[in-house]
């Protein structure tokens, strides 16, 4: 639909799809990211998936952050269904602070704060503020390719990358497999729940138990559609050899589809040189190493504690 | 006189269960005619089918004895690239026949099985999608989309295969009204090509029956009768007594029949229209009287 027919619909109080389910999640129906090639945006996932285990300096795994962040409103992630992750971020901030508080390790060099009635280790404490930094710019980047690429996406990108077509199709069917299983699981809880069952009430034991519970359905629903796509697959004429009908070479139609076009090159040749600038400089001349941190510096001068 | 299937002394049990699914079933389908199945359930209807697609014995176990025929082939000895050459199913839960992410790929999947080059496949896509009308959907997943496109979809499948046997395994079980005439429409159109032999699997009788040039029955794993739609609607009490429905306006003359209201050479209906057509004239006679 075009910009004018969609603000049309919407003066006539239709409602307009902004974003498209997937079996993941849900991506913009359009966005500028389309416009590269699937192995483009596949290298942009491994990109900012990787680029943060060179960077041990927590200021700029922020500001990868903040890019995969403008990244998504430029191409127009609903940022507000970012909230779905709030909960694992800060599950995961509280277990990694209060092992490193609680068992910080051993180190006569490590220099001991009093923090109230509890004693913490500097040293410690900002390395793991590091990694937390890197970990959470690792999973905002995961966060982008998912919310801009469907499935099909990334099996094009896997195949342009000459994955067999036989590793694809199964990457695929997990993917699919995933998305169904968390489908039944939430028809067993709603029939669970149209019967009365109130899981709010229940001690966290029972409900533990509960969840055991619901893996016995869950996996015998799982075979049964195991079964099921082992005879849809006999039925479009697929045998595990790989053997194509004509005694031809299977043809891809969907990858056809695709094109890799200039700004897909220009993309990946700028991507690939920030990667190898990083990777060198790091390696080279540990520019992002976590003593080169501004904070880090600034609080040990706070703190008068030598490097 | 050719058959696209021959089914000779066809025996089927599947693995740990106590009866034979089907018992010494002996058939034959005319290539380019268009065969309803009806009968209740667990009686060896889609049993039945799935010999004929292969699907029994290359992906159940069990004790299978006798033979099956595609255009002069042994089923058993054929692999499933020969089979779904020949013979296409679509499956009563449709979604368990969907193995892709957007329904483009799900029609394009069976193509490129078959070794179509890239042009083929396009113009096969966009056939199929026409025929069952789902040129909007081809973007959308296939778990994404109501029932009644998603039996679309999976027709589509098998019809983009365009194999010389197609296999309908209860198309309009899970889906609207609506949706069901639009299946019914799609098979019409089938016949009326008159390229494929079609076997469709059904209860709803009163839209099948107009379109069937053989009815069967299968009954306690056997072939209890085969005959042209009007003949095998004869005897309402013996297929009401085997869990199937005669259709409403051939009950209807049959009573019609039975209370002397119109002569006793008057053909059954199999048709609504048919039904109305008669009645009327039974109505006319009376006033003439």
């Amino acid at each position: 639909m075009t910009t004018s027919t969609s603000s049309q619909a919407v003066q006539q109080g239709v409602r307009v799809a902004k974003a498209r389910k997937t079996l993941l999640g849900h991506v913009p129906i359009s966005s500028p990211f389309y416009k590269f090639h699937p192995v483009t945006r596949l290298i942009m996932f491994v990109f900012f998936g990787v680029i943060p285990l060179f960077i041990f300096v927590p200021e700029v795994n922020f500001a990868l952050l903040l890019i995969n962040l403008m990244l998504m409103r430029w191409g127009r992630v609903n940022l507000r269904g970012l909230r779905i992750y709030m909960p694992i971020i800060f599950t995961v901030a509280i277990f990694m602070f209060t092992v490193v508080i609680l068992a910080p390790g051993n180190d006569p060099s490590y220099t001991p704060l009093q923090a109230g009635p509890i004693t913490i280790y500097y040293q410690p404490v900002f390395f793991t503020f590091a990694a937390y930094w890197r970990l959470i710019a690792m999973l905002f980047g995961t966060i982008l390719y998912f919310s801009t690429n469907r499935e099909r996406d990334m099996l094009v990108a896997l195949r342009t990358l000459r994955l067999p077509f036989i590793a694809s199709y199964v990457i695929g069917l997990s993917i699919r497999s995933a998305g169904m299983f968390m489908e039944d699981f939430r028809t067993i809880r709603e029939a669970e729940q149209a019967r009365g069952l109130d899981t709010k009430a229940m001690r966290f034991s029972d409900q533990v138990k509960l969840y055991m519970m619901y893996l016995i359905p869950l996996f015998s629903i799982a075979l049964r559609r195991a079964d099921e796509i082992s005879n849809a697959l006999f039925a479009r004429g697929y045998t595990l050899t790989g053997r194509v009908g004509r005694g031809g070479k299977r043809q891809d139609y969907i990858r056809s589809l695709y094109k890799i076009r200039s700004r897909d090159i220009i993309a990946i040749a700028a991507m690939a040189l920030i990667f190898a600038a990083t990777g060198y400089v790091q390696m080279r001349y540990g520019t992002f190493a976590i003593e080169h941190s501004p904070l880090n510096i600034w609080l040990r001068g706070q703190l008068g504690i030598p490097f | 006189m050719s058959y696209a299937v021959t089914i000779t002394d066809l025996e089927w049990k599947y693995e740990h269960r106590k009866n034979f699914a089907l018992k010494k079933v002996n058939l034959q389908i005319e290539e380019n005619t268009f065969l309803g199945i009806v009968g209740a359930n667990e009686h060896g209807k889609t049993s039945l089918v799935s010999a004929i697609s292969g699907l029994i014995p290359h992906s159940y176990n069990g004790i299978y004895r006798g033979k099956v025929e595609v255009f002069g082939q042994v089923v058993q000895e054929m692999d499933a690239l020969e089979l779904a050459t020949q013979v296409g199913l679509v499956f009563a839960d449709p979604e368990s026949q969907f193995t892709a992410m957007t329904v483009e790929e799900e029609l394009v999947f069976g193509l490129e099985n078959m070794g179509f080059e890239l042009h083929e496949i396009r113009e096969r896509l966009e056939w199929a999608a026409e025929i069952t009308m789902i040129q909007d959907l081809l973007d959308k997943s296939p778990y994404d989309i109501s029932g009644g496109q998603k039996q679309r979809v999976a027709i589509a499948c098998v019809l983009a295969m365009n194999p010389p046997i197609i296999i309908m395994d209860e198309p309009t079980s899970m889906i609207d009204p609506l949706g069901k005439r639009l299946i019914f429409d799609i098979l019409r159109k089938l016949k009326e090509a008159g390229d494929h032999t079609l076997i469709v699997i059904e209860h709803n009788v009163e839209q099948l029956a107009p379109l069937a040039d053989q009815m069967l029955l299968v009954y306690e794993g056997n072939v209890d009768k085969i005959a042209p739609p009007r003949e095998f609607f004869t005897d309402a009490d013996y297929l009401n007594a085997r869990g199937v429905v005669t259709p409403e306006s051939t009950e209807f003359v049959q009573w019609l029949k039975a209370e002397a209201h119109v002569p006793p050479e008057t053909p059954l209906p199999i048709t609504l229209e048919e039904g109305i057509e008669i009645t009327q004239q039974a109505l006319k006679s009376r006033r003439q009287m």
